[in-house]
């Protein structure tokens, strides 16, 4: 995909991923009342006030700059969750732990637009930027590990916006890799 | 094999291999890279080679002769014993951009036309080396030193650092924030229609 103004072509923008991370659900509490929306993505019930009910979160969004609505963060998103997030990464030096695969997108869009519903917002910020970069480094320390031996990496719960960071890099280190290893193969 | 269109490929075989023609040759076409008006022309002055002279020749070149046993190739100036000793000592500095700006792919190349095994495990070593320098500072991403860095690397080794660093620095920019739409420059103010 990606904008065409790039000729390789081979990762999102980030602004795509963010796109896509906004068909995840989300749990809104409606302050009006309204009928129910019949999409072509699906049907979101009738809204009735200080009910709450689970939307795709563009439209939460929606809902939120007209002042229709409070978003009620998701679970992953509190102090001690996320405390607890950060220290098992720490603790494990290989493997991710496993996280909603869009959590940077999502946590990004409900800082801007729901700051307030958010409890504590500046302590999940630091937290989530924690853990963001625990995982790049361990990123890094992982990729120094490939030789010419290896034909494929695996790496365990890696959420969007980190492959698609890591995407280009890698591809290309693992093609020239292999492509410096092949006659030796077929020669020696 | 090589790809056809592709612009660096071209480019690497046009780096310059010496070799030792075997026949004498008539009618080759030398370009003297010292003298823009050695072009032979097959009327007059055809340049003969002879049997076991030197020259320098572009790799496409030297590549199709030895094909038709023309001439053998010897391995060009950046694969010799000094620039291996660096190799060995300190890959991650070595400049090879400089001696050789397409060393790997030239490498790959030169490979089943040489009769030089070595070839192979040299370039695997260097790169492998090389390549945790890469990764590492195109992770750190400090426009302070990546200058000074990147003037050693050669044409693949350079695409995969800006491949790294460009996914990196989008990332960053799209975190900053910013709106989501910006209004394209072409419309400009608006202007009072002139009636």
């Amino acid at each position: 995909m990606a904008a065409q103004s790039d000729p390789q072509g081979s990762e999102f923008s980030a602004a795509e991923l963010e796109f896509l991370a906004e068909d995840e659900m989300i749990e809104i509490v409606p302050n009006m009342r309204m009928e129910s929306l019949n999409l072509i993505s699906g049907d979101f019930g009738p809204f009735h006030p200080q009910i709450s009910t689970q939307v795709p979160l563009w439209l939460a969004m929606a809902l939120k700059k007209r002042g229709k609505c409070t978003i009620r963060p998701p679970e992953w998103m509190l102090v001690e969750k996320l405390m607890q997030v950060l220290e098992a990464e720490r603790d494990s030096q290989k493997s991710f732990q496993p996280l909603p695969f869009h959590y940077v997108e999502i946590s990004r869009l409900l800082f801007d637009h729901a700051r307030d519903d958010i409890p504590d917002i500046y302590m999940v910020r630091s937290l989530i930027e924690d853990i963001k970069d625990v995982r790049f480094y361990k990123i890094g320390t992982g990729l120094e590990v490939i030789s010419q031996r290896t034909t494929a990496l695996k790496l365990n719960h890696l959420t969007a916006m980190e492959v698609n960071i890591v995407r280009p890099f890698l591809v290309k280190a693992l093609q020239t890799f292999n492509k410096l290893d092949n006659p030796e193969i077929h020669k020696s | 094999m090589s790809q056809y269109y592709d612009i660096d490929d071209i480019l690497a075989e046009d780096e310059l291999v010496p070799a030792v023609f075997q026949v004498a040759a008539n009618g080759v076409g030398l370009f003297d890279s010292s003298d823009e008006t050695n072009k032979v022309t097959y009327e007059d002055e055809t340049i003969e080679v002879e049997q076991g002279s030197k020259v320098e020749l572009p790799f496409w070149l030297a590549r199709e002769l030895h094909l038709r046993q023309a001439l053998s190739i010897n391995l060009p100036p950046c694969f010799n014993q000094k620039t291996r000793d660096e190799l060995v000592a300190d890959a991650a500095h070595v400049d090879l951009k400089n001696r050789c700006p397409y060393f790997y792919e030239l490498g790959c190349k030169l490979f089943s036309l040489v009769g030089d095994k070595t070839i192979a495990l040299l370039l695997l070593a260097a790169f492998q080396t090389r390549y945790k320098e890469v990764l590492i500072k195109a992770q750190t991403a400090a426009m302070t030193v990546a200058p000074k860095f990147l003037t050693l690397l050669t044409k693949e080794e350079t695409k995969l650092y800006e491949a790294a660093q460009s996914s990196m620095v989008a990332f960053k920019k799209w975190r900053m924030g910013g709106p989501r739409f910006q209004r394209a420059s072409v419309l400009g103010r608006k202007r009072r229609p002139s009636d």
